[in-house]
C-alpha cells in the first residue's frame, strides 16, 4: 500500500507536467505568428508501477520533453513549389518590363513600319513633293529608332539582371553560412535523443529562403542537413558552407562558379536565380536575335529596293539604312543613311517625276524576308512570342502560388498552431495543476491529521 | 483536417478577389479585354497585322483622294480640247468653202490660232503644281513654243567645241520636234563625241523622228549648233551635257504656232488597293503628239488656211478630225479609272469599318460584359470580406470569458 510520501511525489511530479505543459502551450502562443514555427507538444508518460506485495500501484507521470509536430514530406514539397514560384516571378517580372516596348498602340515597330509604308505610298502620288520626300526620311527615322528602343530595352534588361545574379549569390552564401552554423547544434540535440526545435525550425526556415533562390536538393548527413545545388554541387556539410563565386565572363555577363572556380552558371535552375539566369542568357538573347534578324534583313531589303531606282537627281539610288555587316547588333545601330529628301530612289527611269520604284519600296512590305516571313508577321510572331512568354510565366507564377497556398495549409494543418486548440489545452492543463495542487493540500492536511493522531488521543 | 489557422487562406481568397477585381475594373475603365499582349497573345500578334492593313486602307485613301482631283482636271481638260478642236473643224469646213474670200480664210486662221493656244493651255494644265500631261515630268509645262535653231552655252571662237569633243558619258541630249510630234533622247556613252551625236540626230531623221534637214553643227562661234534648217520647223532642245551647257533657243527663231511636247511618256501609277494601281497620268505625247499629231494639225490647218488652198483646207481639217476622234477615245479609259476610284473610295470607307470592327473584336471587351464582370467581381470580393469579418474574430477565448 502506497505511502503518503509516495502519493506527495506523484502529485509533485503531476505538478511538473501540468507546469511543463503549460510552457509549452504558453510557447506555442507565443509564436502562433511566427513564419517557420511547428507547434510542440509536451511528451507525457506514466512512470514505471512500484510493486508492492501482490499488487502494482502506478507511480505518477513523467515530462520527458517536446517535440515539434513536423511533416517533412510536404516541408520538402513547400521547398520544391517555392523553387518553381520564385523562378516564375523572376522572369515575369522582367518580361513585364519588356513588354511595353512591344505594344501595338504607338512607337513601337509595327506602327513604325506601318508608318513608312504609307509615306513611301502617299510619295508615290506626288514624287517631286519635298515634305512627302521628308515624311518619307521622318518615318524612316522613326522606325530605326523604333528598333533601336527595342533593343536597348531587352539588352538593358540583360545588365540589370546580372546585378541580380551577383545579388542572389551573396544572399545564396549568407544563407549557407547559417544553415551550416545551425548543424553542429541540431547534432548535439539529436544525438541526446531531443527534438531538434526551435533550431531545426529555423534552419527549414532558412532552407526555405535559399529555395526561393535557388534549387537546392536536402538530404539528412550524420552531421546534420546536406544541401548541394541542383546538378549536385555541395552548398552545405556538415557546419562545413561552401561559397559560390561570380565573376565577368568575356560576353559581359556575370557568371557563377562554385568553389573550385567551375562555371556552373548554365547548370543553375529554379529560384530567383535560376529564373533570372534563364531569362537572361536563353529568353532575352532568343528576342534580341529575332529583333536583329528582322532590323537587318528589313534594312537590307529597303537598300536593295533603294538600288533598284534613281534619286531625284537622276543618280542610282544608295542605301536607305546604315546597317551592320552581322545581324548581331543590327536593331541596336540601324540609322538612316540618308538625310537628304532628294536622295529617295522613287524613280525607275531616271526622271525626276517618276515614282516607278516606289512600288519596289512599297513591296518589301508584302515580300518575305529571307527569314520566311513579311517584315510584318515576323514583328507580328515577335509580339506572339513576347506575349506568350510573359502569359506563360505569369501562369506558372498563379498556379505555383495557388500550389503553394494549398501546401501552406496542409503544412499548416500539421505544424500549426491553432489559438482555440491552445486554448483548450490551456484549460486542460491549467485544471491538471489545480487538481495536482489538490492533492498536495490534501496530503498536507492527511499529515496534520496523522500528526496529530496521537495528540488528538491523548486529549 | 485540422485546420489551425484560416488567416492565410482569406488573404490568399482575398487577394485573388481584389485581382479580379482591378482586372474588371480595368477593362470597364479602358474598353479593352487586351491590355497587355499577356493578356492574349494571339489575338495581339493578329492586331499587329490587323493595324499594319488599316495604315494600308488609310493610305490608299488617302491616295485615291489625291490623284482623282488630278485625274478630274486631266479628264476636264481633254473635254475642253475635244470641244476645241470641234469648233476648229467647223471652222476649217468653213474655210474649206471655195466661196471664202482669202481676207475671211485669214480671219479663219486667226481664230484656229486662238483654238490652237487654248488646246495648249489645257494641254499645260496643271493640278497643285502638277502638270497632268506631263508624263513622269510633271514639274514643268510638258507644251512649249518650237524654234528653228538651238545652241549651246559651252564653246568660243577661242576655244571652240569639234567633232571630236568628248561628250560626258551618261549625260542626256533631247531633241523635241513639233512637226513629227516625236522626240529623240541621246544618252552619251562612254567614249562617245559630238561626232556620235551628229550621226544620232542623222539616224534620227532617217527614222522620221525628226523633220527632214534637222542636224548639228559647229557654228562659226564654235558653239553646237542643233537646228532644222527649215523656217517652218521647229524643235526644242535640251541637255545636261556640262561640256555642252544649257542649249539656248536663237533669238528670233520661234516658229509661229509650233509646239513641241518637252515631257516625258513615263506613267507613273499609284496603288489604291492591295491589287490595285491606277495610272494617274496620260503623257501629252500620247494624247496629243505621237498617235495623230493633233497640234500638227491644228498648225497645218491654220498654215492652210493662211496660204493653201481649198483641198488643202479640206485635208488639214479631216487631219483635225481624225485627231479630234482620237483624244476623245483616250478619255474613256481616264473616266474608267475615275470611276474605278470612286467606287474604291466608297469599298475602302466599308473595309475600314470591317476592319475598326474586327479590331474591337479581337481585343476589345463588349461593355455590357465588362460591367457584369465588375459587379461580379464586386459581389465576390464584398462576400470574401464579409466573410473575413464573420471568422477571424472568433476564437475559443471569446467564449471562455
Amino acid at each position: 500500500m502506497g505511502s503518503l510520501g509516495s502519493s506527495l511525489s506523484i502529485a509533485v511530479q503531476s505538478l511538473n507536467a501540468a507546469s511543463g505543459s503549460l510552457q509549452a502551450t504558453n510557447n506555442n502562443i507565443a509564436n502562433a505568428n511566427t513564419p517557420g514555427y511547428t507547434r510542440q507538444v509536451p511528451i507525457l508518460e506514466e512512470l514505471a508501477p512500484v510493486n508492492e506485495g501482490n499488487f502494482s500501484a502506478g507511480s505518477g507521470v513523467d515530462l520527458k520533453g517536446y517535440q515539434s509536430v513536423r511533416d517533412q514530406l510536404l516541408q520538402t514539397q513547400i521547398q520544391q513549389e517555392t523553387q518553381a514560384q520564385s523562378g516564375a516571378n523572376a522572369q515575369l517580372a522582367s518580361l513585364q518590363q519588356i513588354q511595353p516596348t512591344f505594344t501595338t498602340s504607338t512607337q513601337d515597330i509595327g506602327t513604325e513600319m506601318s508608318a513608312l509604308f504609307s509615306s513611301i505610298s502617299s510619295l508615290s502620288t506626288n514624287p517631286t513633293s519635298s515634305t512627302s520626300r521628308q515624311a518619307v526620311l521622318t518615318a524612316g527615322q522613326n522606325l530605326a529608332t523604333a528598333f533601336n528602343t527595342a533593343s536597348n530595352t531587352l539588352t538593358s534588361q540583360q545588365s540589370g539582371l546580372n546585378t541580380q545574379v551577383s545579388q542572389d549569390v551573396t544572399q545564396i552564401n549568407q544563407l549557407t553560412q547559417q544553415i551550416a552554423a545551425l548543424n553542429p547544434q541540431i547534432a548535439e540535440l539529436t544525438s541526446s535523443g531531443q527534438d531538434g526545435g526551435t533550431l531545426q525550425d529555423q534552419q527549414n526556415q532558412l532552407v526555405l529562403q535559399l529555395s526561393a533562390l535557388t534549387s537546392v536538393s536536402v538530404t539528412q548527413g550524420t552531421d546534420g542537413e546536406e544541401l548541394s545545388t541542383g546538378n549536385g554541387m555541395p552548398l552545405v556539410v556538415g557546419s562545413q558552407s561552401f561559397s559560390l563565386q561570380t565573376t565577368t565572363g568575356s560576353d559581359g555577363m556575370t557568371h557563377v562558379l562554385d568553389q573550385n572556380g567551375t562555371d556552373i552558371t548554365s547548370s543553375l535552375t529554379g529560384g530567383d536565380l535560376g529564373g533570372t539566369i534563364q531569362t537572361r542568357d536563353t529568353t532575352i538573347p532568343g528576342l534580341l536575335g529575332q529583333l536583329d534578324t528582322l532590323a537587318n534583313q528589313f534594312g537590307a531589303a529597303m537598300n536593295a529596293a533603294q538600288a533598284m531606282g534613281y534619286d531625284q537627281n537622276g543618280n542610282a539610288g544608295q542605301n536607305i539604312f546604315t546597317i551592320p555587316a552581322t545581324v548581331a547588333g543590327s536593331a541596336a545601330s540601324i540609322k538612316m543613311a540618308i538625310s537628304d529628301p532628294t536622295l529617295i530612289a522613287a524613280s525607275s527611269d531616271g526622271t525626276a517625276g517618276s515614282n516607278g520604284n516606289l512600288a519596289n519600296l512599297s513591296a518589301v512590305q508584302t515580300t518575305a524576308l529571307p527569314a520566311g516571313q513579311t517584315p510584318g508577321n515576323a514583328y507580328a510572331s515577335l509580339v506572339f512570342q513576347v506575349g506568350s512568354l510573359t502569359s506563360n510565366a505569369n501562369a506558372e507564377s498563379t498556379a505555383t502560388t495557388a500550389s503553394l497556398a494549398q501546401l501552406n495549409t496542409q503544412l499548416s494543418s500539421v505544424s500549426g498552431v491553432s489559438i482555440d486548440e491552445e486554448s483548450a489545452n490551456l484549460i486542460t492543463y491549467q485544471q491538471a495543476y489545480e487538481a495536482a495542487a489538490r492533492v498536495v493540500s490534501t496530503i498536507q492536511e492527511l499529515f496534520t491529521v496523522t500528526m496529530s493522531m496521537g495528540t488528538a488521543a491523548a486529549e | 483536417m485540422r485546420v489551425a489557422n484560416l488567416l492565410p487562406d482569406i488573404q490568399y481568397q482575398m487577394q485573388q478577389s481584389q485581382q479580379a477585381l482591378a482586372t474588371a475594373t480595368q477593362q470597364l475603365a479602358t474598353g479593352l479585354r487586351v491590355n497587355q499582349l499577356s493578356d492574349d497573345p494571339a489575338a495581339s500578334a493578329n492586331m499587329v497585322r490587323s493595324l499594319a492593313y488599316s495604315a494600308n486602307v488609310d493610305q490608299y485613301t488617302s491616295n485615291v483622294s489625291s490623284v482623282l482631283p488630278q485625274m478630274q482636271t486631266a479628264d476636264s481638260a481633254i473635254s475642253s480640247i475635244v470641244t476645241s478642236l470641234n469648233s476648229a473643224i467647223t471652222l476649217g469646213t468653213e474655210g474649206a468653202n471655195g466661196t471664202e474670200s482669202s481676207a475671211n480664210r485669214i480671219e479663219i486662221a486667226n481664230q484656229v490660232q486662238s483654238i490652237l493656244s487654248s488646246v495648249i493651255a489645257q494641254a499645260n494644265s496643271s493640278f497643285q503644281g502638277v502638270y497632268v500631261f506631263g508624263g513622269s515630268d510633271s514639274t514643268t509645262p510638258p507644251f512649249v513654243p518650237a524654234s528653228t535653231t538651238y545652241t549651246s552655252s559651252q564653246g568660243s571662237i577661242a576655244s571652240p567645241l569639234a567633232a571630236t569633243t568628248a561628250l560626258t558619258a551618261g549625260s542626256v541630249t533631247t531633241i523635241s520636234d513639233a512637226a513629227t510630234g516625236e522626240t529623240m533622247t541621246y544618252q552619251a556613252a562612254a567614249g562617245d563625241t559630238i561626232a556620235t551625236l551628229q550621226s544620232a540626230i542623222a539616224s534620227a531623221v532617217s527614222a522620221g523622228t525628226l523633220s527632214a534637214g534637222t542636224s548639228a553643227t559647229i557654228s562659226a562661234n564654235g558653239q553646237l549648233s542643233i537646228g532644222t534648217n527649215s523656217a517652218t520647223a521647229g524643235i526644242v532642245v535640251s541637255s545636261n551635257d556640262a561640256v555642252l551647257g544649257t542649249m539656248t533657243a536663237d533669238s528670233g527663231t520661234e516658229v509661229a504656232n509650233a509646239y513641241a511636247y518637252v515631257g516625258s511618256s513615263g506613267v507613273n501609277t499609284v496603288q489604291v488597293g492591295d491589287s490595285m494601281n491606277v495610272a494617274t497620268n496620260l503623257p501629252g505625247n500620247q494624247l496629243l503628239t505621237s498617235g495623230p499629231n493633233v497640234i500638227g494639225s491644228l498648225t497645218s490647218l491654220i498654215t492652210a488656211l493662211q496660204t493653201g488652198s481649198a483641198a488643202q483646207i479640206g485635208a488639214a481639217t479631216t487631219a483635225v478630225f481624225s485627231g479630234s476622234t482620237y483624244v476623245g477615245q483616250q478619255r474613256v479609259p481616264l473616266d474608267n479609272t475615275i470611276s474605278q476610284l470612286n467606287s474604291q473610295e466608297s469599298y475602302l470607307g466599308q473595309e475600314k469599318i470591317t476592319l475598326t470592327t474586327q479590331q474591337t473584336a479581337l481585343v476589345g471587351i463588349n461593355m455590357a460584359d465588362a460591367a457584369t464582370n465588375l459587379s461580379q467581381a464586386q459581389l465576390d470580393n464584398s462576400t470574401v470580406l464579409a466573410a473575413a469579418a464573420k471568422i477571424m474574430p472568433q476564437t475559443l477565448l471569446q467564449y471562455l470569458q
